[in-house]
């Protein structure tokens, strides 16, 4: 009997076209769009090579022609792409975006920009640094000039001071330490890092929770309030729970196989990332789930209402809970997860994406086996409440 | 009027589903708010930083900290490790300064000091880079042509308080008018999925067994039957966007009574016409209410995705732009991003502008006509 009643289920479940379109298809769609609008998001923030112009005026202004064409020059420091124009055409060039800046190199060069931004800023950060090395040379040649004054205190003049040679060796010796020294920066940062990995988390959340609405129709239909079909099983001499049991197992069947299809497409065709510890993702899997599918079950036993409220309710919670988890904006789960905890804790959608964040950003377990626990615990009282609620039904008239 | 009754019932019944998208809108919008108020001088970016001082916060080391929290973000998160870890993925911070125990004792020695960085490896990153590496190249200068400590301070001190002067052309008020035309890009999943759910719902109960054969035995010319229908329709479409129009006054104010704010206005006011010939074109395709939901999703969520309505233009991938160009949606939601960028209104800045809408309305009376052609067949065949 569990394996006849196990059979007719899975084919009832795959003969319906609006169920297998929400579990199967929809989930692989979404996928899709995510990918297309998101794959270039992490790349578009990084710095890019920033255009700019330089005007000459009369002034003779080498160092600045010189930095510029350094950071200018291919290789790992470069920060610009520069071009000489002259002040009209440079403006023109700026009011169309083909350059962020440019600079009129008059005594005090004057920095012109369209907007303030990033490429604006670091260019303007440049110009200082620039600058700086100015005002470092004067004070060092400030301190080297004492310097000078008290050791051959009696044997040189202050007009030898002004000897262009010496000033120059300053000068260099100064450009010499700047160049030498390299902050010692060491990168201790994770290497995954890529935030746009938590829409694909929300979207399995998804569908492990869409995955509940199997659950709930294969209840519906062993309920005798709710089918006809539900009556008839109901006064067959069957045992309910074998009956609700391999329904419910058939539905469970039919949501991995859904997973394990989304799974497949997003690993690679969407080249998603899950971390490399593969039992611990199919352990996530396969609970989360249960969880959908508890959910699922509770929704359809406890409720006493039609089926289609039955199902709005199944896809406003798991909507609620993928948004809270961060499927409309990865930003709301981080607000979610700082200033409400709890929501979050006890939000199956939030859940299973933290279990697979952890996964993957996290080389320790504690924070995913936490999640795995939680996950237990939140199916165990929705199912204790469903079976409360299933056993021992009896109905004076329906 | 009867049919209009029967419109106006069948639209309350679903007032659920406007409210929805509605309520989504304004929580987007809502999202969008953060202001930084800054339209005549010229502002420095800033990035999102944390510093963790294990340092004694005297001398070098203080200055140092003072220096990077003057010229960015600096953010408070609790004082543990994943937390801030956290902070760094979901991008709270760009980049995480940690100075060690004994970085003054060590740079005073010209020991250069290890210092420990996370970092986002983004732009926001890059400038907290730029920061700490000239702060710390400046100070090992001075350091190393012999400066004591306090004169270290004071040197750096008047090192880096130098500003270059900058000059910002535009005089526009780029912040909200970004926020604007965001506002209006996600309109376009609004405005989609509220009127081709709405109107397809009531094209397809007017289309019950019952009630179709109902109309067809009355009096009523099916011309004046179709054109009612079509009207209430407009209707229901045209208060639709003049709601999300209000809306978008009572979220922007000022901003909006200009010349770019009747632009953005005249914009979604041709692509609300395109959303109602598409969802009537729809609802004559289409009479499975349950088959409904999925449409609406795959419509109004990819053209959202690959249009940009989400996720800004310029960070969308080439390949998905060149989709984009078959989509109506991307008409509407590039002349809302040039919208936003011009200065002066006149023919040559504004002509592609013009060149969207005229797109957009092409787009509309293809639907028109294929609507046209195809419950001319239908009726036939009935």
């Amino acid at each position: 009997m569990f394996f006849h009643n196990f059979k007719y289920t899975l084919k009832t479940l795959f003969k319906s076209k609006m169920l297998i379109f929400w579990t199967y298809a929809f989930p692989l769609i979404l996928g899709t769009f995510f990918y297309m609008a998101f794959s270039n998001i992490e790349n578009s923030e990084k710095l890019e090579i920033i255009s700019i112009a330089l005007v000459e005026t009369e002034e003779e202004n080498r160092i600045y022609k010189e930095v510029f064409e350094t950071l200018s020059t291919e290789g790992a420091n470069r920060i610009f792409t520069t071009q000489y124009l002259e002040e009209e055409e440079a403006k023109n060039k700026l009011s169309k975006k083909e350059i962020s800046g440019y600079i009129v190199l008059e005594k005090t060069p004057k920095i012109v920009v369209n907007q303030s931004g990033i490429n604006e800023t670091i260019l303007k950060l440049v110009v200082e640094e620039i600058e700086e090395m100015t005002i470092i040379s004067k004070n060092v040649l400030n301190i080297e000039m004492f310097k000078k004054m008290t050791l051959e205190k009696n044997r040189v003049s202050e007009n030898q001071l002004d000897d262009y040679a010496w000033y120059y060796e300053i000068y260099k010796k100064v450009m010499e330490v700047q160049n030498e020294y390299e902050a010692n920066l060491q990168d201790v940062s994770n290497a995954n890092l890529s935030y746009t990995m938590i829409e694909f988390y929300t979207l399995i959340s998804m569908t492990c929770l869409y995955g509940g609405i199997l659950g709930m129709v294969v209840i519906n239909q062993n309920m005798p309030n709710m089918s006809n079909k539900g009556k008839r099983i109901s006064i067959s001499p069957l045992s309910k729970g074998k009956l609700i049991f391999s329904s419910v197992f058939a539905s469970y069947i039919v949501q991995l196989i859904g997973l394990s299809l989304l799974f497949f497409y997003t690993v690679f065709v969407l080249h998603v990332e899950y971390g490399t510890n593969l039992p611990l993702i199919i352990l996530l899997a396969l609970i989360g789930s249960l969880s959908g599918l508890s959910l699922g079950i509770f929704v359809a036993s406890i409720l006493k209402t039609n089926e289609n409220t039955k199902t709005g309710i199944m896809i406003s919670v798991t909507m609620f809970g993928c948004f809270l988890s961060g499927m409309m904006g990865v930003t709301m789960k981080y607000i979610v997860d700082k200033n409400f905890p709890l929501l979050n804790k006890i939000n199956p959608a939030s859940m299973i994406t933290d279990g697979f964040y952890s996964l993957y950003y996290y080389s320790t377990q504690s924070r995913f086996y936490f999640n795995i626990i939680s996950l237990l615990v939140f199916s165990s009282i929705l199912l204790f409440f469903a079976t409360l609620s299933l056993r021992r039904q009896k109905y004076d008239s329906i | 009027m009867t049919v209009f009754k029967a419109f106006l019932r069948v639209l309350n019944k679903n007032k659920a589903i406007i409210i929805m998208y509605t309520a989504i809108l304004v929580f987007f919008a809502g999202f969008n708010m953060k202001t930084n108020d800054n339209t005549i001088s010229f502002t420095a970016s800033k990035a999102d930083i944390l510093i963790v001082c294990e340092d004694e916060m005297l001398g070098i080391t203080k200055h140092l900290v003072e220096y990077l929290t003057k010229n960015s973000n600096v953010k408070e998160i609790e004082n543990l490790e994943e937390k801030r870890n956290d902070a760094l993925f979901y991008r709270d911070v760009n980049y995480i300064v940690y100075i060690p125990n004994d970085f003054r004792k060590q740079f005073l020695n010209h020991q250069n000091p290890e210092i420990k960085i996370k970092s986002t490896k983004d732009y926001q990153a890059s400038l907290a880079s730029m920061l700490l590496k000239r702060y710390l190249k400046i100070a090992n200068t001075y350091l190393e042509f012999g400066f004591s400590e306090d004169e270290l301070v004071n040197l750096l001190n008047e090192t880096l308080e130098n500003e270059v002067h900058i000059e910002l052309t535009s005089k526009l008020d780029t912040d909200s008018l970004t926020r604007i035309a965001t506002y209006y890009n996600f309109t376009n999943y609004c405005m989609l999925a509220g009127s081709i759910y709405i109107i397809c719902l009531i094209l397809s109960s007017f289309k019950k067994e019952n009630v179709l054969k109902r109309t067809m035995i009355s009096s009523m010319h099916y011309q004046k039957y179709n054109r009612i229908l079509l009207l209430s329709n407009s209707l229901f479409a045209f208060i639709m966007w003049f709601f999300y129009v209000l809306l978008s006054f009572i979220l922007y104010g000022s901003s909006m009574w200009s010349l770019h704010g009747i632009f953005f206005i005249l914009n979604s006011f041709v692509f609300s016409f395109f959303a109602l010939t598409l969802a009537f074109f729809l609802g004559n395709m289409i009479s499975d209410k349950n088959a409904l939901n999925g449409i609406i999703n795959v419509i109004a969520l990819g053209t959202s995705f690959l249009c940009g309505a989400f996720v800004p233009l310029e960070w969308l991938p080439k390949t998905v732009l060149h989709i984009a160009h078959i989509l109506p949606s991307y008409y509407f939601i590039k002349s809302n991003e040039l919208l936003k960028t011009i200065e002066v209104f006149d023919f040559v800045s504004l002509k592609p502008i013009y060149l969207n809408m005229m797109i957009l309305l092409l787009f509309a009376l293809t639907f028109i006509m294929v609507s046209i052609i195809i419950t001319n067949k239908k009726r036939k065949l009935a």
